[in-house]
């Protein structure tokens, strides 16, 4: 099974590498392949939000740098983990340029989820375990519950951890999230 | 009543070339704002990252009054590019050291998806920036079926927004004149539209501009990283 990181390579204090750690000895514990992508400034443009990716050339960033690369490991792995500074309850820009060129990887259409929310249909019939954790020193309570807000309100299939340099919080939350594709919605 | 303020509007739109809704919600902000009360000025932050005139651009919005930053929703928060501002302007504001416990913050967030509320936890991220930068949040306004402040804008459907709409900038605008502070409320905008036709033109639109650039319905379904997975039938069918 392939496990694929991804890290904002500006932000690397002493509380990432102690989550880094305990994040890839739980993955190679449970015999994942582990391949690693630090995002740093300037390494993705931002998403100008042109659709070509949905009306252009669907599925695929019509902006050429290393994010193709970036989405093919995404779709072809088990578990996808996010390790994000907490920015004002929110992601690093490096780390929300990631996810903002994720957006050829569905569909353009409209749909209705059965909790009545409005999403895109998914492109894939399956896609990679996706595990969100923020990281940091001294993250307030409000900031901490917004970035949980801001995936576990709007998306499905998702699990996210707000990590504050307690190991046993990080094993606990990997141990109990089942690590394998999933399919449904988004 | 104080008379005289300094409003900074920002556009966080990452569109290049293309009209966006942003741009346009903060044209029209500017207008109802009008000659009344200070100064205005506008700050494009694609062309402020773009052209490297951020630091002069921090400056100005160190020293604003009231700062009102216009965006639209990517993923369910701020765009990258806009979250790279304020990430940098974080930074600028911590080096100066200075106290800006008086400036005033708003929001004004679009989507494409009709629910306003959606905007809700972008509007949050204000929030949290305003508290690192200890500026004072006032209140946001949250829009649903963003695109269609452009593509209809003359319908009568769209005639309550409308309204609604200069009511809420009218509100930002009395209430960064205002030294006083009361409380606000986030302030919901949705177009009064049949969710289904909504969800009918978005996906004609779509398939309307690849036709345009040569794509058939099935060409916009392909699955480029994984080219052994069937097609997702359920959208090949007729109904869109």
């Amino acid at each position: 099974m392939k496990a694929y990181i991804l890290s904002d390579k500006d932000y690397q204090d002493g509380i990432y590498s102690q989550l880094y750690e305990l994040v890839t000895s739980n993955l190679t514990k449970k015999d994942f392949q582990i391949e690693h992508r630090e995002i740093g400034r300037d390494e993705l443009a931002f998403c100008k939000g042109c659709f070509g990716c949905w009306i252009k050339q669907p599925g695929e960033c019509t902006i050429k740098d290393s994010m193709a690369e970036i989405n093919n490991n995404f779709i072809n792995s088990d578990v996808v983990v996010y390790l994000s500074p907490v920015i004002f309850g929110q992601f690093s820009a490096n780390i929300k340029s990631a996810f903002d060129r994720w957006l050829p990887n569905i569909l353009p259409f409209f749909m209705t989820r059965p909790d009545g929310s409005t999403m895109h249909p998914p492109r894939y019939l399956t896609y990679p375990k996706q595990i969100i954790i923020g990281y940091g020193e001294a993250i307030s309570d409000e900031d901490a519950q917004l970035f949980i807000d801001i995936t576990k309100k709007h998306r499905y299939n998702i699990e996210v951890l707000v990590f504050s340099g307690r190991d046993s919080d990080c094993t606990s939350f990997l141990n109990q999230t089942k690590l394998e594709r999933v399919g449904g919605q988004l | 009543m104080s008379t005289s303020k300094n409003i900074v509007l920002i556009n966080g739109s990452p569109k290049i070339n293309e009209e966006s809704v942003s741009g346009y919600l903060v044209s029209m902000l500017s207008d109802r704002i009008g000659a009344d009360g200070g100064s205005k000025i506008i700050i494009n932050v694609r062309q402020s990252l773009t052209h490297r005139q951020t630091q002069s651009d921090f400056d100005v919005i160190s020293n604003a009054d009231s700062v009102v930053i216009v965006f639209p929703l990517y993923i369910f928060c701020l765009p990258a590019m806009l979250t790279r501002f304020l990430e940098d302007y974080y930074h600028y504001y911590a080096g100066t050291g200075k106290t800006a416990g008086h400036q005033k913050v708003y929001a004004i967030v679009n989507c494409g998806f009709p629910e306003a509320e959606i905007n809700t936890e972008a509007a949050r991220v204000i929030q949290s920036f305003s508290r690192h930068i200890n500026a004072q949040y006032r209140f946001s306004i949250l829009i649903g079926s963003g695109g269609m402040l452009l593509g209809a804008k003359g319908a009568p459907f769209m005639k309550k927004a409308l309204i609604k709409l200069q009511n809420a900038f009218d509100e930002i605008k009395n209430d960064s004149l205002n030294d006083g502070i009361q409380n606000l409320e986030n302030v919901l905008i949705n177009v009064n539209f049949p969710r289904r036709l909504y969800f009918f033109m978005g996906d004609r639109g779509f398939i309307h501009d690849a036709h345009k650039n040569g794509l058939k319905k099935k060409d916009m379904l392909r699955k480029p990283y994984q080219v052994n997975e069937p097609v997702n039938s359920v959208f090949m069918d007729n109904s869109i």
